[in-house]
């Protein structure tokens, strides 16, 4: 966990030293003279403070643009002490930070100062936690704090080099013994205070820098482990004109990338637009993505670059859906060039492009695909079976010969709950709460459903309710729908003449039959959704219907059992007009209804006439007959 | 994940196994008994899964390339020749060939080794075999040793460090790309007979041929359904947890397929729906209980026990799903685990355009395995009441240009380039007057954050250079503001502050010298 290129640590040298130039002229009259009397301009050379600058930038640009998380760098610039420009706040983690720090440190200037006071800030540094490791207790069996620190320098000779590689190990050593020491206890409650964490392992990398000319006595020297393999030290000499190019190669291994050239780009010139040129553009990415190339390739072959060739794409292509796999990040190697920012803007325009292997022998094989996704550019690699193809037909499988599923309503269900890219916790948990709203009630075939085959009779009833909440005149719109309903059934109208004429032979049945799934449907629907009390005022509303035509008192027992458990949850407000409540005003429950509903507490004594009845079918009014004969 | 059966057919495989049946065994019926039952479990429990016969001697040969028809394999294990010598280092050289042509680097794959557990050489030669194998292989896959053998047998003893290190070696795979797999393992029969080799495969099967079944929500419509191949747990170093999937998958919602793009998977799986046997009655309290009569129910009863009969009749959310998925162009996001997502897409082959099925994508664990949809943790409904939401895709501030310019001065042609700009702006004053303003503060900016005191200077005396060889004709504001950018990139109390920007001189010479 936590591999050592999670955190790197540039420490580059402000002394006076790398105030010098570079001895590595640019010449900026590189168009021809312009007649006489035209005064070549002395060409410029670069400090080896610039010099080390550009080059750590482009590193970092390369790091970033790859990994916009879980890869971080930071900055330490060192004089007379250490100057830090960025800590591992994902925040202060890109280039425009970066470079407003450098802004802020300016160039050399006189004075004093080394590269040992920035080197032991680098170590203090990777012991802080970055935000991904402060997530994770330490004590976990596989964390691992490692980190690499790069540090450009300019020093007189090994011995020098060595004993700033030995300051370096022994601060390391001696930030561990803090570290590892627990905390005294005054300082453990205050849970602001971040503990240090050991470093596991330290990659010191010493650059050092000379001018084009000047002589060094530091040589180059293999990695090699100190302090029983807490750190290892790696020293490079370079040339600072040549800085550039070394650390263009170091993020290479430093990150498991390598280089794609894709080549015969072909690109139309501004001043000769009626031919096209064919140009190669150089792209990093994951050393992943060639995996699939190194697997077929001799170790000799493995060495060499990888070159592909571009392949015109051809109208629509899949783009990287083609792709099985995994997709890396790319970005060009060298982004101030002509035909890398064509090939960018290409791809950023939408289009995407198939790469291939050349082959001596000829015939074509795709092996890569470049494509844009949200502003980013990716590579995947092609060929190879997948394991599902093939698959076996679904008409086949379980539920395959159901050919009336609700599709198109379902598909509505799709757009309703798209999902959007929100802000803050809880959005997921939100939508999957809207979702179990939304399929309460939810038939998967048209056979099976009666009310939302109805269209019109049914519509504004079926959208409303299952909304979160009703207004009052949401609710009065659905009690109107029902009403109608109720008038259609006393018209004896057949609820399935309303029904498109497909259907209309599907839904047989008596008329009776169809008014009470119709009803039970509704009940279902409506139960399902009576969360807020202005759906519980419509239920007892429907209820009120279907006692009226006298369909409550069928007491259907498997009814209510799916549908009890949204409705008489212990968390429904107790006294906000409890449907079934109502219901047992209006009609005795049967005994399995009676038998699993929750017991309420009872809120008024029972009707009298039908306590005296018992089981009986209560008489109401008895003494009214005996009231109107006495008189007589 | 697709298998190959490595078949050692050496002449030591020809051995008759001692045994006081009447039948008479050699160990090369016992290995096909073995792989007749691995064959059988994958009938039942894995019908899509691929396998290749491969035998070895001196030599490998592909037998029966991978096939879903087992019985081909079945039908060649009799007919297979002996060979000579067991050699497993060229077989599983063949093995890797065989493949990465078939199935490239990122599939994973299963070998099981059937041989006779007798490395066919002495010490000295097994220690160079263990040099000389083609291992770990670039593809993820792991293998499995089935000996056909005695357990007391010294041979065994002689060959188990050989077995051990095939099968550590195997997992140990330097492809990153896929998930960590379980390791394989080796096999040993109890004893040497045909009960013996059967429950040793049977073991091997159990272990590593699972079918994996899981139950797919939208809220409150759920289906059981067989993900195929079964996925894997994914863990590597970029990750710091190791996830396993839960066995609920909750659909979270659903985005246009234009808009989910090609997130970054780590593998896909066929969802296949289960029939409802438990849960069917539940599904018909569901949604047959609306006909609240008895009559209803008794005369649709005789339409649902055919249904029962036949599971393809009986409604199943999966195929709902897919249909929608399909006639919408819309894939849905699936929760897999804490922060771990995936995609479900009707798919199809582009050759067999007719044949669609879901398929389940296993996204890279984490929130932003698809960046441009944003955090996947805050993917959310929009509110009913609010317009106004943001909408895919999630722009990066990625501008693939050197965050601004400076940064890739690097390459001496970018900072001429942008040297070349600013005194291409220079000739074409005044017109141009904001441009090369705004070009010299750019580059002022970039100088300055590099510590580029030279530059500066050098593009001052440029400036200048302007001024000296203006055409005589030149509007006097040319010279005027020339003189001016030089001399302010020159100030040495402005010019490398960087709070401070040129402007261009301000002056209605301009003005005055035309009315006069």
């Amino acid at each position: 966990m936590f591999p050592t290129n999670h955190k790197t640590i540039f420490v580059l040298d402000h002394t006076p030293y790398f105030g010098i130039s570079s001895d590595n002229p640019i010449d900026f009259d590189v168009s021809k003279s312009r007649g006489p009397g035209y005064v070549p301009l002395p060409p410029v050379c670069k400090s080896l403070w610039t010099c080390s600058v550009e080059a750590a930038v482009e590193y970092c640009r390369i790091v970033w643009d790859l990994f916009p998380e879980g890869k971080l760098v930071r900055f330490v610039v060192s004089d007379s002490s250490a100057h830090i420009l960025n800590t591992w706040a994902l925040t202060q983690q890109n280039l425009t930070h970066i470079l407003n720090g450098l802004c802020l440190v300016g160039p050399v200037r006189r004075g004093a100062g080394g590269d040992v006071v920035g080197l032991c800030a680098a170590i203090e540094g990777l012991a802080e936690p970055s935000p991904t490791q402060s997530t994770r207790p330490p004590s976990e069996r596989h964390f691992q704090n490692r980190g690499r620190i790069i540090c450009i320098t300019s020093a007189r000779d090994d011995d020098s080099i060595r004993s700033l590689a030995e300051i370096a190990l022994n601060t390391l050593v001696q930030q561990n013994k803090k570290a590892a020491t627990p905390q005294p206890p005054t300082t453990t409650d205050a849970s602001t205070t971040t503990q240090n964490l050991v470093v596991h392992y330290c990659h010191l990398v010493i650059i050092n820098v000379t001018p084009e000319k000047a002589d060094t006595r530091v040589n180059n020297q293999q990695l090699t482990e100190m302090g029983g393999g807490l750190m290892g030290v790696e020293v490079i000499v370079c040339r600072a004109s040549a800085l550039a190019s070394l650390l263009g190669r170091l993020v290479l291994p430093h990150y498991r990338l390598a280089i794609t050239t894709v080549t015969g780009i072909p690109m139309k010139e501004e001043q000769n637009a009626s031919s096209s040129a064919n140009y190669d553009v150089e792209i990093i990415h994951s050393a992943e993505a060639h995996a699939g190339l190194r697997a077929t390739q001799t170790a000799q072959e493995a060495t060499e670059s990888v070159v592909l060739r571009w392949w015109t794409p051809r109208g629509a292509e899949g783009g990287a859906g083609g792709c099985s796999g995994p997709l890396w990040r790319v970005t060009p190697a060298d982004v101030a060039s002509r035909p890398s920012a064509c090939l960018v803007n290409f791809l950023l325009n939408g289009r995407s492009v198939t790469l291939e292997m050349p082959r001596k022998g000829g015939g074509r094989s795709a092996s890569h695909v470049l494509a844009a996704q949200g502003g980013e550019l990716w590579i995947g690699a092609l060929g190879g079976r997948t394991p599902y193809d093939d698959p076996p037909a679904l008409s086949e499988g379980a539920g395959g010969r159901v050919t009336d599923y609700r599709i198109k309503e379902f598909g509505a269900l799709m757009q309703q709950n798209k999902l959007h890219p929100l802000r803050g916790a809880g959005a997921n948990a939100r939508s999957r709460a809207r979702l179990q709203r939304l399929t309460t009630y939810w038939p998967l075939t048209i056979s099976s459903t009666l009310i939302f085959n109805l269209g019109s009779v049914m519509e504004p009833l079926t959208r409303l309710v299952v909304q979160e909440s009703l207004t009052e005149d949401e609710v009065d719109t659905c009690r109107g729908v029902l009403l109608s309903l109720l008038g259609m059934e006393s018209r004896h109208e057949f609820p399935a003449a309303q029904l498109p004429s497909n259907l209309r032979g599907k839904s047989s049945g008596r008329r009776e039959e169809q008014w009470r799934q119709v009803w039970g449907e509704l009940e279902a629907l409506i139960r399902a959704h009576s969360g807020s009390p202005a759906h519980r005022a419509l239920l007892r509303t429907l209820i009120e219907c279907r006692s009226h035509n006298n369909h409550g008192a069928e007491g259907d027992s498997s009814r209510a059992t799916v549908i009890r458990a949204t409705t008489d949850s212990p968390l429904s407000p107790v006294g906000a007009g409890n449907g079934n409540g109502n219901n047992d005003v209006w009609a005795p429950r049967n005994v399995l209804d009676a038998l699993l509903g929750a017991p309420r507490p009872p809120r008024r004594p029972d009707f009298a006439g039908r306590m005296a009845a018992g089981n009986r079918v209560a008489t109401l009014y008895p003494h009214l007959q005996q009231d109107v004969e006495t008189p007589h | 994940m697709p298998t190959v059966i490595l078949l050692d057919v050496s002449l030591s495989m020809s051995r008759p196994v001692p045994t006081t049946d009447i039948e008479n065994h050699t160990r090369f019926t016992l290995a096909t008994a073995a792989i007749n039952t691995f064959l059988d479990y994958l009938c039942v429990h894995a019908k899509l899964e691929y396998v290749s016969l491969v035998t070895f001697s001196s030599v490998y040969e592909v037998a029966v390339p991978f096939t879903r028809e087992f019985d081909n394999i079945r039908v060649k294990l009799p007919q297979l020749e002996e060979g000579d010598k067991t050699c497993i280092e060229t077989a599983l050289h063949g093995v890797n060939q065989i493949i990465l042509n078939e199935w490239g680097y990122q599939t994973p794959v299963q070998i099981i080794l059937v041989t006779d557990g007798s490395s066919g050489v002495g010490a000295i030669g097994r220690n160079r075999i263990i040099q000389a194998l083609p291992l770990p292989p670039t593809y993820p896959g792991k293998i499995h040793v089935l000996p056909v053998v005695s357990p007391h047998d010294s041979s065994l003893q002689h060959a188990m460090p050989l077995y051990q290190k095939i099968v550590d070696l195997a997992s140990n795979t330097t492809n990153n790309s896929n998930a960590n797999l379980m390791r394989g393992a080796i096999y040993c029969p109890d004893q040497l007979n045909i009960p013996g080799v059967i429950a040793a495969m049977t073991r091997l099967c159990e272990q590593h041929y699972q079918e994996f079944w899981c139950t797919l929500k939208c809220g409150q419509l759920e289906t059981r359904v067989q993900l195929f191949p079964a996925p894997q747990p994914a863990s590597h170093e970029g990750l710091s947890a190791s996830y396993t999937l839960s066995n609920q998958l909750h659909v979270i919602g659903f985005l246009q397929q234009q808009d989910l793009g090609t997130p970054i998977a780590l593998s896909k799986h066929l969802v296949i729906p289960q029939a409802q046997v438990g849960s069917n009655s539940a599904t018909r309290e569901n949604y047959g209980s609306k006909t609240p009569t008895k009559e209803g129910s008794s005369t649709e009863g005789t339409t649902t026990e055919d249904d029962m009969s036949d599971p393809s009749k009986i409604p199943n959310f999966c195929v709902l799903l897919h249909g929608a998925l399909k006639v919408e162009g819309m894939s849905a996001i699936v929760q897999l685990g804490s922060e771990w997502w995936g995609t479900l897409s009707a798919w199809c082959e582009v050759s067999r355009a007719r044949r669609s099925c879901l398929l389940l994508s296993i996204l890279r664990p984490g929130a932003s395995a698809a960046p441009w949809l944003g955090p996947l943790d805050q993917l959310g409904p929009s509110e009913e009441n609010s317009t106004s939401t943001d909408s895919f895709p999630v722009r990066s501030w990625r501008s693939y240009s050197g965050g601004g310019s400076g940064c890739a001065w690097a390459r001496p042609h970018a900072l001429l380039a942008d040297v070349q700009k600013v005194l291409r702006h220079a000739r074409k004053l005044p017109d141009k007057t904001q441009h090369l303003y705004k070009e010299l503060n750019r580059l002022r900016r970039a100088a300055i954050s590099l510590g580029f005191a030279e530059l500066l200077t050098c593009v001052g005396s440029a400036l200048e250079r302007e001024c000296t060889t203006l055409p005589t004709n030149a509007p006097p504001e040319c010279a005027l503001q020339l003189a001016h950018a030089a001399a302010a990139l020159r100030d040495p109390r402005t010019a490398f502050d960087i709070k401070h920007t040129l402007q261009p001189l301000a002056t209605n010479f301009t003005v005055t010298s035309m009315s006069h």
